[in-house]
């Protein structure tokens, strides 16, 4: 196979070599200059990237130097993709001076929050400069940077875009549309899992899901026919057995994945021993 | 009917001409936003009201504006045989007089403000309209108007907006047909390049580099988009272009699009330009009638048509990842480029896409009439061209001016502008909009080109000139535009929505008398990271007020602040 064949194929990209902070890595070419320091274990602080999600560069904690024809140029590495030869310096001096502003602004934004001070504080920053944002009535308990990943998850991953920016500028917030409890949740929670803050909360009371957070939105659990547990949220369950083909039966998708997994080894078992005990 | 051939055109061109001067006197009143806002409708309607109920030979049409908001309302006469005249802070009592004076052969002396014996429309039209009236001042003696250079401004305040056939007398839509008949769209580009034209929103990017960039990606479809989403406090360029002139931006796109292959191209206009909008609206269906636009412009089988799409009042659209996603109908936020607008996946709905600034559309025609040669004669190097300023703030002589690039600021400000407002002395200007920074007196022979600006700390922007005087507090200024940053912020990355915010809270305080040396500190420091880390370019600029104050005028922070 011709090396052009490979490409078309989208299998095998270019590896290429860059150097971070004087070390030479393996990458592939035009990877995410951000995923292959995760990869590499290089300490960048980052807050809004995500790596089934396309980049957003909103946190800036990201930014790193590259260096260009001699001169360093500060860049999020969550948006540069690499290119043979990249050279990057991840602490020089200017990352390093603003970096602490910005983490001071995250420290007054989000006061609350245990993860962005300990963040902070691993980057030498432990106390801020300007006047931290505390907001009672914050669904989010001051704890939000509003970085977009739950807005996202929920809009581009789920394709359900119950939530959303409300307003602009320092006055934006995440929420449900009017503030009103959400008829498009489905309750699947990926909103709580992304959040870097832990900022999202929900709660399973009973037979229903409350999303604590989103205007106090409540979604029906479904319950299991077999054992009688509430199990996962309703819409979220359909949504997924939707797209299962062939579809299940009915009498195990009104299952539990566990009773369903019993269900399925039972009939097996059944179909094999001609139903003998 | 639909216009063919330059035989065709030139058979419209006569139509206009008999308007423009229709061989009995004509009452033209300037009718631009600015002309009404200080009474210019009613003047047009007491006109009119009189001219009908005698039923007088008398011709009354609108025009734009000519650019001089200080003398408004303007009013311009022309007699068969005499040169126009302009009258100016006329109102409706006077509209008597005026028909009185007309009809005996004269205008009402009191009221004159300049003669124009003769105006050059730039695009290949010399308007002749004769000579008299030696009591009158001669437009090139007036100073407001003999430093300026009217490239772009060749047609406002002289021609109906509303009128095609007026547009089409003093050569318009000529250059289009010239591009599409007579030029391949490589040498379009090339005549653009020479022309040495760059981006008339404030970044000055090489206008034909960006066009050979969009032409040469290969994809199915492309777009051309109008940045009309003119939002810097005090700039109203780009709104008396559009208002005065809408056919010279649809021809400059007509041009474009030809160039780099595009079928359709979408003006974004802000939503507080109703009346552009509604005269952009007419000029398209107007183009659309005469088959500038459309399948098989000229019969050359080019197809292209122009769609509006307004803004919903938010500053960041200005941006070109903002703008777009506006159109499509996302909420207005930049996003990190590449990808860039002209790469494919980058621009409208995917497809590749040129943007660029209504003014810079607008230098299109005159650059192909004219040839590059001549254009690139007129400014400095590597800055060619005029540009248009919005003279605004505390300065005697506030209106729209067009100068060469490479005009100095004192040049604008103490011979066009006549220094400051009832004889105060000028302290600074504000250059760029909100983006941009306060220059000082001392730095006053500036050249006002782009990269002047940017070694003094501020921007060309869309070209707003705010001027400040002695009474102006700097602090103040300084806060105003943060506060405004602030509130147009999209709130997407960190150091602009949170930074400018804390700014603005440092700012507050410093104004109430409760700040310190440490906060003066704070706020510099601040102010460089929200530069230097901002995702778009509103971030990267808005701290520019802040810090050109604090370099230039120091003493009075330190006045406010406890040691």
């Amino acid at each position: 196979m011709t090396h052009e064949e490979v490409s078309s194929m989208g299998t095998a990209a270019k590896l290429v070599t860059v150097t971070i902070n004087g070390k030479k890595y393996g990458a592939d070419e035009d990877e995410i200059l951000l995923s292959v320091a995760v990869r590499e274990k290089i300490a960048i602080p980052h807050l809004c990237y995500e790596a089934s999600l396309d980049p957003y560069g909103a946190c800036r904690l990201c930014m790193v130097e590259v260096v260009r024809h001699g001169k360093r140029e500060m860049v999020t590495s969550c948006t540069t993709r690499v290119t043979d030869g990249l050279e990057v310096v991840t602490d020089g001096p200017e990352v390093v001076k603003h970096r602490s502003i910005l983490f001071e602004l995250y420290l007054a934004e989000a006061p609350k929050s245990e993860v962005i001070k300990a963040m902070a504080a691993r980057y030498g920053v432990t106390k801020t400069r300007f006047l931290k944002k505390i907001d009672t009535t914050d669904s989010l308990g001051n704890k939000c940077i509003l970085c977009g990943l739950c807005v996202r998850a929920c809009n581009e991953l789920m394709g359900a875009g119950a939530i959303g920016f409300v307003n602009r500028g320092p006055y934006t917030v995440v929420n449900t549309p009017y503030f009103e409890a959400s008829r498009d949740c489905l309750g699947c929670g990926a909103c709580v899992k992304v959040c870097p803050t832990n900022a999202v909360e929900m709660e399973d009371q009973k037979n229903e899901r409350i999303m604590k957070s989103w205007s106090n939105t409540r979604v029906p659990l479904a319950q299991c026919d077999c054992c009688g547990r509430y199990y996962a949220p309703k819409a979220l369950a359909a949504t997924i057995l939707a797209r299962v083909t062939p579809s299940l039966k009915e009498e195990i998708a009104r299952c539990c994945p566990e009773c369903r997994g019993k269900l399925i080894a039972k009939k097996e078992i059944l179909a094999k021993t001609g139903g003998a005990r | 009917m639909k216009i063919k051939s330059v035989t065709d055109l030139v058979a419209k061109k006569k139509v206009g001409l008999q308007k423009i001067l229709p061989g009995k006197p004509r009452i033209a009143v300037g009718l631009a936003t600015c002309g009404i806002a200080v009474g210019g409708d009613r003047v047009y309607e007491r006109l009119k009201e009189i001219i009908d109920k005698d039923r007088l030979d008398i011709t009354l049409t609108k025009v734009g504006c000519i650019g001089y908001c200080k003398e408004e309302p303007l009013v311009n006469i022309t007699i068969p045989g005499k040169p126009l005249v302009i009258l100016h802070k006329v109102d409706e009592s006077d509209a008597e007089e005026i028909i009185r004076s007309v009809q005996n052969g004269g205008v009402p002396y009191d009221r004159a403000l300049c003669q124009v014996p003769a105006w050059d429309h730039v695009t290949g039209c010399v308007m002749d309209y004769g000579k008299g009236f030696d009591r009158i001042p001669l437009y090139d003696n007036i100073p407001f108007f003999q430093h300026q250079k009217k490239v772009i401004l060749r047609d406002a305040g002289l021609i109906n907006p509303e009128d095609i056939d007026e547009y089409i007398a003093i050569g318009g839509y000529f250059s289009a047909i010239k591009a599409l008949t007579g030029m391949d769209p490589d040498s379009i580009i090339e005549e653009v390049e020479k022309s040495g034209l760059r981006g008339r929103g404030g970044a000055g990017f090489p206008t034909g580099l960006k066009w050979r960039i969009t032409r040469d990606v290969k994809a199915d479809k492309k777009y051309i988009i109008c940045n009309a989403d003119e939002g810097d406090p005090g700039a109203y360029m780009n709104r008396n272009e559009m208002e005065s002139d809408p056919h010279m931006l649809i021809e400059g796109m007509i041009i474009g699009a030809f160039a780099m292959g595009a079928a359709e191209g979408l003006i974004y206009i802000r939503a507080e330009y109703p009346l552009a909008i509604k005269r952009l609206t007419l000029a398209i269906e107007q183009a659309r009638e005469y088959g500038l636009l459309g399948k098989d412009i000229f019969s050359t089988g080019f197809l292209f048509d122009i769609r509006i799409a307004t803004g919903a009042g938010a500053f960041v659209c200005g941006e070109s990842t903002a703008l777009v996603a506006s159109i499509e109908g996302r909420t207005g936020r930049p996003h990190p480029r590449p990808p860039r607008l002209t790469d494919i996946g980058g621009g409208l709905f995917g497809y590749p896409t040129d943007l660029n600034n209504v003014e810079t559309w607008c230098n299109i025609p005159v650059i192909i009439s004219n040839g590059s040669g001549w254009y690139a004669t007129i400014g400095a190097r590597g800055n060619t061209g005029t540009k248009v300023f919005s003279l605004v703030g505390k300065v005697d002589r506030v209106g729209l001016v067009e100068v060469p690039l490479g005009t100095t600021l004192s040049t604008i400000v103490s011979d066009i502008g006549n220094g400051g407002a009832n004889n105060r002395k000028v302290k600074a200007v504000q250059t760029g909009g909100p983006s941009g920074g306060c220059i000082p007196f001392r730095l006053f022979d500036t050249p006002v080109d782009f990269e002047s600006l940017n070694k003094a700390g501020s921007i060309m922007g869309s070209g707003g000139i705010v001027v400040m005087d002695e009474d102006t507090d700097m602090v103040d200024i300084a806060r105003y535009f943060i506060n405004f940053a602030t509130g147009e912020s999209c709130g997407k990355c960190v150091p602009c929505r949170e930074g400018l915010k804390h700014a603005l809270l440092l700012l507050n305080r410093i104004m109430a008398k409760k700040g310190t040396k440490q906060d003066l500190e704070t706020l510099a420091l601040l102010s460089d990271t929200i530069v230097a880390t901002s995702l778009c370019g509103l971030g990267q600029t808005a701290p520019n007020p802040v810090l050109t104050t604090l370099a230039y005028f120091r003493d009075e922070y330190d006045a406010l602040v406890k040691p």
